[in-house]
């Protein structure tokens, strides 16, 4: 049962996930791979015109680096079974995401894997 | 008898000397009952490249090499590569970055999101839940406006008429890409302050409506450019929502540039 809600979850994500092309800004500034970040979310800003997932990732040293990752509008990722309790402040998560060319902290969401292992967006490489 | 002369002369007097009105003096409006059911919500079909049956490249609207193949002369040819090279760049942000400016026409037909197809005797309306726009088509047979009469505005001026099941309508009196700021989709398309759009729309299914689009515009076009776009029926009970862009736009751009940057979540600039 459980797999399957995930299965359903992931497959509406994916759709959700699409519309993250509906950026404001071209994806010149992206890399077309992508990177995994792992940390605690600070915030999930379910709002217009795009939402933000704010992970703050821990490194090796100890340094803190708070992460933006661009997703798709409330409208948009709603419909499609995501609430602004999907990625509840202080959870664990990890993130796949089209890192910023620059190498700033910024990303254009793909995937996220919870703790307890359920997948929201597109995590496999398929 | 001379009291009813007097009568009739005085109202056919009043009848010569009433102002001219400019609602239709002989409306030819279709009843309810005659009208199609476009109830319900509705999405368009596919990405919002608008003319995807000659995209070429790979990929969506902010994808670098894709584009379209519209009938433009030289002048715009030009203009549409410029455009490109800017997008693919990273320098051509949508035009409503600034979440202030309509989608326009023909966009508010190439729009992500849902849309409501209200059909009134008088007057069809498309509503754009994507940036909130709204489109009037006037259908209690009014003529379209002469140029004199229209000062370019980003979705124009429509009027249409009923051929059985279907909603023809003249759309004039657009901007154009005459202030830079209404494209069609994000590879930066345009049209003049020219264009006039033929638009026929129907139901081709119980879920599926289809506009059909002739654009003519003597300024940017050698010839007559067709797109169709389709639109299927949304889940019964779907809710549409407000679409307030600037709720959180983290994404301003510096107009001297074109640069598109982007805000941490304090407001701060990251890059």
């Amino acid at each position: 049962m459980k797999s399957a809600f995930t299965v359903l979850f992931a497959a509406l994500a994916v759709a959700a996930g699409i519309q993250t092309a509906l950026a404001h800004h071209s994806s010149a500034g992206f890399s077309e791979g992508t990177k995994v970040v792992a940390g605690t979310v600070k915030e999930f800003q379910f709002r217009n015109p795009h939402s933000w997932i704010q992970i703050n990732v821990t490194d090796e040293s100890g340094k803190v680096t708070e992460w933006s990752v661009e997703w798709g509008s409330p409208n948009q990722l709603g419909r499609d079974g995501i609430r602004p309790s999907t990625f509840p402040a202080g959870t664990q998560i990890t993130i796949k995401l089209r890192p910023d060319l620059s190498g700033h902290p910024i990303g254009i969401f793909v995937g996220a894997k919870m703790s307890d292992g359920k997948i929201v967006g597109k995590w496999s490489d398929e | 008898m001379t009291t009813r002369f007097v009568t009739g002369l005085a109202l056919f007097a009043s009848f010569l000397m009433a102002p001219a009105r400019s609602y239709p003096q002989t409306p030819t409006l279709t009843p309810f009952d005659k009208l199609p059911d476009w109830s319900g919500t509705w999405a368009m079909t596919g990405g919002t490249v608008f003319d995807r049956a000659t995209q070429t490249g790979k990929g969506g609207t902010i994808d670098p090499g894709v584009r379209e193949h519209p009938p433009y002369n030289a002048v715009y040819e030009k203009k549409y590569a410029e455009h490109l090279k800017l997008r693919d760049a990273d320098r051509y942000p949508d035009v409503q970055t600034n979440c202030g400016v309509p989608s326009g026409f023909p966009r508010i037909l190439n729009l992500p999101d849902a849309y409501e197809f209200v059909v009134r005797p008088d007057v069809f309306y498309i509503i754009a839940e994507n940036g909130g726009n709204t489109m009037r088509v006037y259908t209690d047979g009014r003529k379209l406006p002469g140029k004199e009469d229209t000062w370019g505005t980003y979705t124009g001026v429509s009027v249409g008429h009923w051929e059985g099941d279907t909603l023809v309508w003249q759309t004039v009196g657009l901007k154009g890409d005459r202030d830079n700021d209404s494209i069609l989709d994000r590879t930066g398309l345009v049209l003049s302050d020219e264009a006039k759009i033929t638009t026929r729309l129907r139901k081709i299914d119980a879920q599926t409506l289809e506009a059909q689009m002739a654009i003519e515009d003597p300024k940017a076009l050698t010839k007559t450019w067709n797109v169709t776009k389709q639109f299927k029926k949304g889940k019964p009970g779907l809710f549409l929502y407000d679409y307030g862009c600037a709720e959180n736009n983290r994404n301003p751009v510096d107009p001297a540039t074109g640069q598109t940057h982007t805000l941490g979540s304090d407001g701060k600039l990251i890059k």
